[in-house]
């Protein structure tokens, strides 16, 4: 791991990085701190690559492992280690339609996904994904990823929701590849791995705090060390977002305190929008209170969720699939239950999972891990009661708008516009392969493969050692007055209370199941709470490893998060794929797809719902400004892949 | 007595089974235990962690405590924030430096919760003080509520 560490006190440089052209800080910026008269001084350290990417999870070590490997000097940036990054969590495996357990196709798998999405999700996109899916996968096994085999040797599959046959009418498919329980870490480790022997450059707990514009063109990003204090300046002509998602909006949520939105943020107050964002995935079964995510694998071996009745209430909500149905229909199902007043506890605020009825042997075998996590954050044993669950917030659709190449869009005058220099992939990204709804263990197949898109991209686009095009020398000021205003600032609200009141008002007005009136007054809260970070008051002085820094600036990026969030989510007025609403329950097509088409008349685009959110913020006033922009309908190539007209979703 | 015969019998496969099989094989923790063969973990050595040198306790403890707070998962998060906040100040110095290799050694999150969880064998390396610490502090016994991890003022002196 090579890294360029600079000491400020006594100038020297500690290890010199190859390609890095000014290591001697050129910059320093002064600032004054009025209430005191001291002025803060922060060294500025430049650094020249031909790609910067900023997050080291399973979409960003893809990208920077295969610009690396095309001879791209690449900098990865992240505030964690590698395998530390919130994929390391991932258990579940990726979809591919290899046809290791039976005979599968790709298509069936594009339409699983295209379905899944509710019809919100861009079919070029999603063609592209699953048709590359299983090269992907060959290609991680050549790389080393020691997926799980059958007895024959093939990669072993197995079955995971939402996955058919034959366009929905074959049963059940098994295409989810796995390395044992640890697919997230083995993707990682393996990336992250061999990308070091392309001399990839990674700069770890380095906190990326903006993207470097100029001209509407992205030239790099500014980050600060934690380990010394100082501020970098990675300038590149190409600029990979990979930052993950931002769970920790919500109160109760599965993510790492590490899923803070920071791309998303960085996009926003560079005046950029943000596509999708009321897109939030509950997952059926966290635990109540932490938010731990219990498998969906529990119910795959026969555990079910009761009401306070005792009864096995999936059974009216879906006949068929019952506890295996697609995540938002249990998660509706749940909400509903615990609004009509079924719920269970003392506040009868959650519905139980039951798996006492199970074997022991087979609970012990099967899914051991169950009963520590239980006992550990529930205080529940396994074999004689039932562990409390709620729905939690687990995945973010929404993210940075890009088309199917991993470019970053804007949509100007009716039409998707490129910005040049920069790029998105995985959770940041909003592709959209997800739409409305994402299907389990489609995620790590979109780090693969879009990760992998953002470094051909940049690789059929530009050349390694270009030449870069001149930047402000005071380009990134701003970032920097911001981190010393945080760092020194002196109001009368902690920013533990802001970040309460924020994951409160989130979880209780904009969780699984939205109406009007709690969301209008959801965002008329928020947009308080917003106004009320001019107030925050931090403690840790310190610039030298000051999480209270960190975790201030992270509320920020949670904040314009929070905010499109929560004014996306009130102005969409139908209910699609997560996104359920109790006064508005259908889906506002262009056509009324339940009932046949002939003669009906398409509906104008401002008229339906069937289109994606573009949000921007006003970042000194907090106000949202919404846009919408089509869904693509059409597949790569109609003849290879007929695109899937849209049609009611049931399972 | 033929019948005893074909019970021992398959009673000794079932146990030998999964020794014959690949050569590791993990508990599948969230799901399936499928066998582990840990190829990846045995060609591809990522670069081997090394102490910090001149750092002074304070900064150990700084960083150690960012690093507590911001795991790979959940269960890492809430158990490690909870773990520092009542043991990280009071380290001594041996102590700080078993924690920092625990914390920061191992590149799966997951194993460190399954070591602190007694669900798998702790490896010798980080056998001592702190990995007894940390077992007995995941057992709860006083069974407090884990909602969450714990917010910073803790660390506030001035609203002390």
């Amino acid at each position: 791991m090579l890294f360029c560490a600079y000491k400020p006190l006594t100038n020297a440089i500690v290890a010199v990085k190859r390609n890095v052209i000014d290591c001697i800080p050129r910059n320093v910026l002064l600032l004054n701190k009025h209430s005191d008269r001291q002025i803060s001084q922060y060294p500025v350290v430049d650094h020249h690559f031909d790609a910067v990417v900023v997050g080291a999870g399973g979409a960003g070590l893809r990208a920077a492992f295969g610009l690396s490997e095309a001879g791209f000097n690449t900098a990865c940036v992240t505030k964690l280690f590698p395998t530390r990054s919130h994929t390391v969590a991932a258990q579940g495996g990726i979809n591919a339609a290899l046809g290791n357990m039976e005979a599968d196709d790709w298509r069936w798998h594009f339409y699983d996904t295209v379905k899944g999405s509710d019809w919100l999700g861009d079919q070029d996109a999603i063609h592209y994904m699953t048709e590359q899916a299983p090269a992907s996968v060959v290609e991680l096994e050549n790389f080393g990823m020691p997926f799980s085999r059958t007895e024959d040797g093939k990669i072993y599959q197995r079955a995971f929701g939402g996955q058919s046959l034959k366009f929905g009418k074959g049963g059940q498919a098994h295409r989810c590849c796995c390395v044992a329980d640890r697919t997230g870490h083995s993707l990682l480790h393996t990336l992250y791995g061999r990308s070091l022997r392309f001399d990839t450059s990674y700069f770890v707990e380095y906190f990326a705090l903006d993207l470097l514009m100029e001209d509407g063109e992205c030239k790099g990003v500014i980050a600060f060390c934690m380990e010394d204090g100082s501020i970098h300046r990675f300038r590149s002509k190409n600029t990979v977002i990979a930052t993950g998602g931002y769970g920790r909006t919500y109160f109760s949520c599965t993510s790492a305190h590490t899923s803070t939105g920071d791309g998303n943020a960085m996009v926003t107050r560079a005046g950029l929008p943000c596509q999708d964002l009321e897109f939030v995935q509950f997952h059926p079964t966290g635990i109540y209170g932490a938010g731990c995510l219990i498998t969906e694998g529990c119910r795959g071996e026969g555990g079910i969720l009761i009401n306070s009745e005792g009864e096995r209430f999936m059974e009216r909500y879906a006949p068929n699939a019952k506890d295996l149905a697609s995540r938002d229909v249990v998660s509706r199902s749940m909400t509903i239950e615990i609004r009509e007043g079924r719920g269970c506890g003392p506040e009868k605020d959650h519905v139980y999972l039951q798996l006492h009825h199970l074997p022991p042997q087979q609970l012990a075998v099967r899914l051991p891990g169950i009963s520590e996590t239980a006992m550990i954050f529930a205080g529940v044993e396994v074999t004689k009661e039932p562990i409390p669950v709620l729905p939690t917030v687990h995945y973010n659709m929404g993210g940075v708008p890009t088309n199917y190449k991993g470019q970053v869009i804007t949509h100007v005058g009716g039409e998707d516009k490129v910005v040049p220099g920069l790029y998105a992939c995985g959770e940041a990204a909003c592709a959209s392969v997800h739409g409305a709804n994402r299907l389990g263990a489609n995620s790590l197949l979109d780090l693969v493969v879009f990760g992998r898109a953002c470094a051909l991209t940049i690789a059929e686009t530009g050349t390694p050692g270009e030449k870069l095009s001149p930047l402000k020398p005071n380009a990134g000021e701003e970032s920097v007055a911001n981190l010393d205003k945080i760092r020194f600032a002196e109001g009368t609200i902690r920013t533990s209370e802001i970040r309460l009141n924020m994951q409160k008002t989130m979880q209780n007005h904009a969780a699984v199941f939205r109406t009007g009136d709690l969301l209008k007054e959801g965002c008329d809260k928020m947009d308080a709470i917003y106004q009320s970070m001019e107030d925050i008051k931090t403690f840790d002085r310190g610039i030298v490893w000051n999480t209270d820094l960190v975790e201030s600036l992270e509320l920020q990026n949670l904040m314009l998060n929070a905010v499109q969030t929560i004014h996306s989510a009130e102005a969409r007025k139908e209910s699609r794929g997560a996104h359920a609403r109790e006064d508005y329950q259908d889906r506002m097509d262009e056509l009324d797809y339940a009932k046949p088409l002939a003669g009906q008349e398409k509906k104008s685009f401002d008229q339906h719902w069937r289109k994606h959110t573009l949000s921007t913020v006003d970042i000194k006033t907090g106000k949202v400004t919404l846009g919408y922009r089509p869904v693509i309908d059409r597949s790569l190539d109609q003849e290879e892949c007929s695109a899937i007209p849209p049609a009611i979703r049931s399972y | 007595s033929i019948n005893v015969l074909i019970v021992v019998n398959r009673v000794y496969q079932v146990v030998l089974r999964p020794t014959l099989a690949c050569p590791v094989s993990t508990r599948g923790y969230k799901g399936e235990a499928s066998d582990d063969s840990r190829g990846d973990l045995i060609e591809i050595p990522l670069p081997p962690w090394t102490e910090k040198d001149g750092e002074t306790m304070d900064m150990k403890r700084r960083r150690l405590l960012f690093q507590s707070r911001k795991r790979g998962m959940l269960e890492n998060c809430i158990l490690l924030s909870l773990f520092a906040k009542k043991y990280l100040n009071t380290m001594s110095e041996t102590q700080l430096r078993q924690y920092d290799r625990l914390i920061n050694e191992p590149s799966n999150d997951w194993d460190i919760y399954y070591w602190a969880t007694e669900a798998q064998p702790v490896p010798n390396v980080y056998a001592g003080e702190i990995m007894d610490l940390l077992k007995e502090f995941t057992k709860n016994k006083d069974q407090e509520q884990r909602l969450d991890a714990p917010n910073l003022e803790y660390l506030d002196k001035g609203s002390q």
